[in-house]
């Protein structure tokens, strides 16, 4: 490989529009100042960091070059990348709790995490509506985009979505149907082979749920939204993240309580088909609520960047 | 639709800033980016890498603080305009404020424990 394409190469993570302005001027000074040498790690690292900075900069994620209507777009896409973690995480959860049903709680225990476990379900189950919700609003902007020839531009991105959610379902058809044909003990831990396709199945979910979230943000990215339509999704935005607290609230009190008066459930592997347990600290929970904690993290971001962006635009909300 | 009103020299505020890094050394005449690199690091100490050297100067295009100049190069020349005179002058502005200040109060601070070691320095008051 040349220099020059040497030091192209390492630009790669910046987005095409800076590469096509500044690229030759920083391909030029990364060769006036090493040369044939060796580019050290962190001068690497640093552009591999300023490079997604830029890119997060383009869809508007930080800073302030964009219009407060861009800005708020950005802000629901980051809570979007949210609800993405939360999707999987959510999976898990479902998954780990698959057999449970506080069997061994005295009433009024059981009437409390039973109220906290449908909280979770039927939050999430709100969550996946406003999403279905957010989808139709912006379904006449999407058309617009594909009448006007926008298709060749989000093509690459739909078609490996629509591939990645074929995977899954698929996928989650044969486990299920295995499963059918599984006793109790064998979908929990005692049939390794099983265990194995559960943990690939979850990685096949895990990268599904990025890639599709990928291209929803590419594709809203490139489309023209009105400005109603814009406040519409940034409100949708802004009450999914309040669900997603709810979620992760209701998940860990649910846990808490759990752990306190039927810790064998979490214990024993009842329940959990991915990964056998020894404490009250299940692998399959502590990720789940990890994940919520990103995604939170992500969606908190997210809607303090619509806030303000709508203050800017003149909309308090 | 209420409009964000941006000072000039928001982000210019400390002497490390890229930013004024760089406006101070563009202050000299146009450079380009190895160029600028090699004199922040004369004067300033400071090596800035590709990624934060390229970050700023866009920055400061985007405020129209900087502009590039025509170039056959690959290497491309920029240069300030006057609306960057006139930020590096206002940020500089207020280093130097900031900078007596903090030398008086520095000096004003010597004085007191001088003089509760019973040595009195005419001239500074707490």
């Amino acid at each position: 490989m040349s220099d020059s394409n040497r030091f192209n190469q390492m630009l790669r993570w910046y987005p095409p529009y800076w590469r096509s302005k500044y690229g030759e001027g920083m391909a030029a000074l990364l060769e006036d100042t090493y040369g044939t040498g060796r580019v050290p790690m962190h001068v690497r690292l640093s552009l591999v960091k300023s490079g997604s900075l830029e890119r997060a900069r383009e869809v508007g994620f930080i800073g302030s070059t964009v219009s407060p209507l861009e800005r708020q777009r950005a802000g629901s896409l980051l809570v979007l990348c949210g609800w993405g973690a939360f999707m999987f995480a959510g999976a898990l959860f479902a998954k780990f709790t698959d057999n449970w049903g506080a069997s061994q709680l005295g009433q009024g225990d059981r009437v409390l995490v039973m109220y906290l476990y449908r909280v979770v379900q039927w939050t999430g189950a709100a969550g996946v509506m406003i999403v279905f919700g957010a989808a139709i609003v912006a379904l006449p902007s999407l058309i617009r985009l594909l009448r006007s020839g926008g298709w060749v531009h989000v093509r690459r991105s739909i078609l490996r979505a629509m591939c990645a959610g074929a995977i899954v379902v698929v996928t989650t058809a044969a486990l299920v149907t295995w499963a059918y044909h599984l006793t109790v003990i064998e979908r929990n831990g005692g049939l390794g082979v099983y265990g194995f396709a559960v943990a690939v199945w979850s990685l096949t979910v895990s990268v599904a749920v990025v890639i599709v979230t990928s291209a929803a943000v590419s594709t809203v990215s490139r489309l023209e939204l009105p400005r109603r339509t814009t406040r519409w999704l940034s409100t949708m935005a802004v009450v999914l993240t309040s669900f997603m607290f709810v979620i992760l609230a209701g998940m860990l009190t649910w846990w808490s309580i759990e752990s306190v008066r039927e810790p064998a459930f979490l214990r024993n592997a009842i329940g959990n088909g991915l990964f056998y347990t020894s404490s009250e600290f299940p692998l399959t929970l502590v990720i789940a609520s990890l994940l919520m904690s990103v995604g939170l993290c992500a969606a908190v971001g997210g809607t303090i960047r619509v806030i303000r962006a709508r203050r800017d635009d003149g909309v308090y909300v | 639709m209420a409009k964000r009103t941006t000072s000039p020299v928001v982000g210019l505020e400390r002497n490390n800033e890229p930013a004024v890094l760089i406006l101070t050394s563009l202050a000299s005449g146009e450079k380009h980016g190895y160029a600028l690199s090699k004199d922040i690091e004369s004067f300033a100490g400071v090596v800035l890498g590709p990624g934060t050297l390229y970050g700023a100067i866009a920055r400061l295009e985007e405020r129209g603080l900087i502009e590039p100049t025509p170039s056959d190069d690959r290497r491309q020349p920029y240069r300030i305009t006057a609306g960057g005179r006139a930020a590096l002058s206002t940020a500089l502005e207020q280093m130097r404020q900031l900078a007596e200040v903090g030398t008086s109060r520095l000096g004003a601070r010597v004085a007191t424990s001088g003089s509760s070691l019973g040595r009195v320095t005419p001239g500074y008051s707490t």
